[in-house]
């Protein structure tokens, strides 16, 4: 595994205190997560000032808000768009389907409300989070940005984008397809600018969509091994994936604090790459090691076996007494029994989400099976973008979310660099495309999670996160330069971070120990 | 390897061709697969990386599913076109691999077959392509093509080297130039004719626009010509003939062919344009200006024969494209935007050969071979073989270029005589041909 790990280890041995606020958590008496007795860490911020905000996601921000309101109850305000309500019906089934018959509804033209908005200048706005992240619908006024930074061919690019997206939204897939073959030629993704490579690979997304549409299927085909070497890029070249393996990590490890046989399932385990930092420090508590089992959930056992080989052979040289379980299904798809739980183990499960597929099933399921393992801690990182909801309120959080990363990607890479090309086509650009197909990220029109902290805050308690962990965050943010455009925020006892004050992941951490859960295992 | 393909609800669409799909995606993903497990040079990835400028290996997944999906077109197999339309727009990209690629601007040409909306789809590319060019990235473009490659260049020394020679002590040159070249044909001649030993003839130089989209930038292109015709002290004219229906429609009078001048008419890459039933009357009328030399240069591919036959159409055409792009894959770096710029204005051609009705047949651009346009150019002319000389200049520029392109002569004729063949790793790609009357 790569060195990254020992360096941040390394520095980290001399600050980490034993002795987190894991003891002094309550268990007396039903806690409502309001009410701890124990102080909550004061709200750490870490932003610099004076920064360039980003243009571009600022000003996609304001425009979409303009429209989003301006649209017509029918499209924008159902729970499921047109679009996607197709999917559920069998829509075309024979070649007579005649493709560019125009929909009425395709009188919908955003130009104009766009250009008057363009049309007045004003003060740049600063943008604030809100716990949920919708920042697009904070109930600010939207005045107009100064303009003179994003250029025209990137404003028109825009413009046609967003026109397309509406489009979509009201199904008139003829002139979508039009203006999307019109895009396909103007915008490239080698651009300097990170505007046009963000609607180069939107504008790619939504093509694939329209040809779904037509299909009528839109079931994903993914070859999992490029995903995995994709996403080891990606942690090489951007800090997120460290700052959730190490975070979580803090916070597993202060829950295995003094306990002896521990149990972590990984609802996603990919390559595992998070595992051998945290089994280096297991490796060198001052108690000695406990024995650790691993469980890795993913999509090939071959895959799995391979991961669960390297884990082994690491923990073998790290002296750990290690056992891995494969299991080749999604959690939401088994039951308990298939983790064979025991006593006197302490659990923990993590899960890192994203976009790529859906990883865990049906989510009433998911949620009910981490209730039933009743873990001592569930930690998830989340990325701050929404997958649920119609297809023009998933287009305008994930146009906003991603120009946010690629433009924290070309503040790291040149615009030649081929990681970084690699990282956008085969990761960042699955993930949009996975979002604005139809049925969402899991492509299967069923009713997801809109946020995840507040269903499993509905049965866990919350843990807040650490100092040790915004430690560990903030030694990672260093690796990568520059390390002050990035925004590491903690605050209601989570860890965000971001890139120029726009939240991207946040780390969370939950314990099921309640005294009205009665804990089937030690707790 | 997880191949969720279908959600309960369209279970109709599973029944008879589930084990085809499964088939054909498991093929699809062992291809992938294996093509990862090649050895590295790059140190930032763990797999292949479509970004290392490794070659891309021809015959892949990509062409077997487009192939597959041909087929079920021409037998209306709807279901299967459904499955394999599917797993194309799932695999596809054009920011990808060269498989990527091809797969998806077939597949675009695909949709718009099944859909019926080819027209409609060309019609939009070639306003979008007229509206976003301009002389500047034009010539940006067509430069770093040339500096990188000589699919171009080829042509114009061969040509140039001919047409020297078929003009040597004439003094009134009358040059009809059919292309879409932007005149980056001209400056070495120009160069030529100012430096021959005897004095310098004056040049016409009449250039006849057939793609609309060249048109735009004309003027410009004029006024840099004559600017460097009087930095070489050549006498020169400059005129530009554009907006004809056909070619046919050329005259003497019309391009303004004069009883004392010695003409020459070159021809790249604009045969093609022209509707196959009209070749024959626009060689015809070449044949009519009594030119010395004719010079035709064209791309080997035959999109001619099997205009009727979907399939094999189908089949030549992603021959064709996949030698290509998979010359510019190695030929520039992996994220050049000149190399996105030129595969994407083949989106345009490719939609118009497999997915347009026959009866627009114009701008269809059906290519043929150097044989089959030879034996039409025989009904007007001789071949004229290549000197030694123009040939070790062809060989000298093909040196100046990366390893993999090479010189052939037509199989089984006599050594030179119907014009030679630019060859990328051994597969013919641009034929060069002079003719006399």
């Amino acid at each position: 595994m790569k060195a990254g790990f020992e360096m941040v280890h390394g520095t980290t041995l001399d600050t980490i205190q034993p002795h987190e606020s894991w003891n002094s958590y309550p268990t007396v008496g039903f806690q409502n997560p309001i009410s701890i007795p124990f102080p909550k860490p004061p709200v750490t911020e870490n932003r610099c000032v004076n920064l360039d905000r980003n243009e571009l996601s600022e000003w996609v921000e304001h425009i979409t808000k303009q429209l989003i309101d301006d649209l017509p109850e029918s499209t924008a305000a159902a729970a499921a768009s047109p679009a996607d309500a197709a999917f559920h019906t069998a829509t075309t089934s024979s070649d007579d389907n005649n493709f560019h018959q125009s929909i009425p509804g395709g009188e919908l033209r955003p130009k104009k409300m766009l250009r008057s908005y363009l049309e007045t200048d004003g003060d740049d706005e600063s943008v604030q989070w809100n716990n949920n992240n919708e920042i697009f619908q904070n109930g600010r006024d939207g005045t107009g940005l100064g303009l003179s930074k994003v250029d025209e061919h990137g404003l028109s690019l825009i413009t046609l984008l967003l026109e397309c997206a509406v489009a979509i939204s009201v199904d008139n897939l003829g002139e979508a397809r039009r203006m999307l073959l019109e895009l396909s030629q103007l915008a490239s993704p080698y651009a300097e600018s990170c505007g046009e490579r963000v609607v180069a690979y939107f504008a790619k997304a939504m093509s694939s969509r329209v040809i779904n549409s037509w299909l009528g299927i839109s079931s994903p085909f993914l070859n999992h091994r490029t995903v995995h070497s994709t996403f080891q890029l990606f942690n090489n070249i951007s800090p997120f994936i460290k700052f959730a393996h190490f975070t979580s990590n803090q916070a597993i490890l202060e829950a295995f604090h003094r306990r002896d046989r521990v149990h972590i399932v990984d609802l996603d385990i990919m390559q595992g790459l998070q595992w051998p930092a945290l089994f280096h420090i297991l490796a060198t508590r001052i108690e000695g090691p406990p024995h650790v089992r691993l469980t890795g959930l993913g999509t090939s056992m071959e895959i799995l076996m391979e991961t669960g080989k390297q884990l082994s052979n690491f923990a073998k040289r790290l002296g750990i007494s290690f056992e891995f379980q494969p299991i080749a299904s999604k959690f939401g798809d088994i039951d308990v029994s298939a983790f064979q739980l025991r006593r006197g183990e302490t659990l923990a499960v993590h899960w890192l989400q994203h976009s790529l597929y859906d990883a865990t099933g049906p989510d009433w399921k998911t949620i009910r099976l981490l209730e039933e393992l009743a873990p001592r801690i569930v930690t998830v990182v989340e990325q701050d973008v929404s997958k649920g909801g119609s297809f023009l309120d998933r287009f305008v959080g994930a146009l906003h979310y991603y120009s946010t990363v690629f433009d924290s990607l070309g503040a790291y890479l040149g615009s030649e660099d081929p990681s970084r090309h690699r990282v956008e086509h085969c990761l960042v650009y699955k993930e949009i495309n996975n979002i604005l197909a139809i049925g969402g990220p899991a492509r299967s029109g069923e009713d997801k999670f809109r946020h995840w902290r507040s269903e499993i805050g509905k049965r866990f308690l919350q843990v807040p996160m650490s100092a040790n962990s915004m430690a560990q965050a903030q030694l990672i943010l260093n690796m990568f330069p520059p390390a002050h455009g990035y925004s590491l925020v903690q605050g209601d006892g989570v860890l965000r971070l971001g890139w120029k004050e726009t939240s991207l992941y946040t780390a969370s951490a939950w314990t099921s120990c309640t005294s009205n859960i009665v804990p089937r295992y030690s707790c | 390897m997880d191949i969720t393909l279908f959600t309960p609800k369209e279970a109709h669409f599973l029944n008879s061709s589930k084990q085809i799909i499964n088939g054909l995606a498991e093929a699809a993903i062992d291809m992938q697969i294996s093509n990862q497990q090649q050895p590295q040079n790059s140190h930032t990835s763990t797999s292949r990386s479509s970004d290392s400028g490794e070659p891309c290996p021809s015959d892949k997944w990509a062409s077997r599913l487009l192939m597959e999906c041909a087929r079920a077109i021409s037998e209306k197999d709807s279901s299967k076109i459904h499955h394999l339309l599917w797993m194309l727009n799932e695999l596809a990209s054009p920011y990808g691999d060269c498989d990527q690629k091809i797969a998806f601007y077939f597949l675009q040409a695909l949709f718009c077959k099944a859909t019926d909306s080819g027209l409609r789809c060309y019609k939009t590319l070639t306003s979008v392509a007229e509206k976003s060019h301009s002389f500047d990235s034009a010539r940006k473009l067509i430069l770093k093509f040339q500096e990188l490659s000589p699919w171009t260049t080829f042509g114009h020394v061969a040509s140039n080297g001919a047409i020297l020679e078929a003009l040597e002590g004439e003094t009134k040159l009358h040059i009809i130039d059919v292309s879409n070249t932007l005149c980056t044909q001209w400056p070495t001649l120009l160069e030529a004719l100012a430096t021959r030993n005897d004095e310098t003839p004056r040049l016409k130089l009449t250039v006849v626009v057939t793609a609309s989209i060249v048109n735009l930038v004309m003027k410009e292109i004029s006024q840099r010509m004559e600017k460097f015709a009087r930095l070489m002290g050549v006498p020169f004219e400059f005129n530009v003939i554009s907006g004809l229906n056909h070619l046919g429609e050329l005259t003497k009078e019309g391009l303004g062919v004069q009883e004392d001048e010695a003409i020459v008419v070159n021809c790249i890459g604009s045969l093609r344009r022209v509707e196959v039933e009209e070749r024959e009357a626009v060689i015809r009328m070449f044949q009519s200006l009594r030119p010395k030399v004719v010079t035709v240069v064209e791309e080997e591919a035959d999109f001619s024969t099997s205009r009727n036959d979907f399939v094999k159409c189908f089949e030549e055409c992603l021959r064709f494209y996949t030698l290509y792009f998979e010359m510019l894959e190695e030929s520039f770096v992996p994220t050049s935007n000149e190399k996105l710029m030129l595969e994407r204005e083949c989106l345009r051609s490719i939609v118009r050969v497999l997915s347009c009705d026959e009866e627009n047949d114009r701008e269809c651009e059906r290519r043929e071979k150097g044989s089959q346009w030879s034996e039409r150019l025989k009904e007007a002319f001789l071949p004229v073989g290549f000197s030694d000389d123009v040939v070790d200049d062809v060989k000298a520029l093909l040196k100046r270029y990366r390893t993999g392109w090479s010189l052939a002569l037509p199989q089984g004729e006599v050594a030179h005589d119907s014009g030679i063949y630019l060859t990328w790793k051994e597969e013919p790609a641009v034929w060069a041909s002079a003719w006399k009357p």
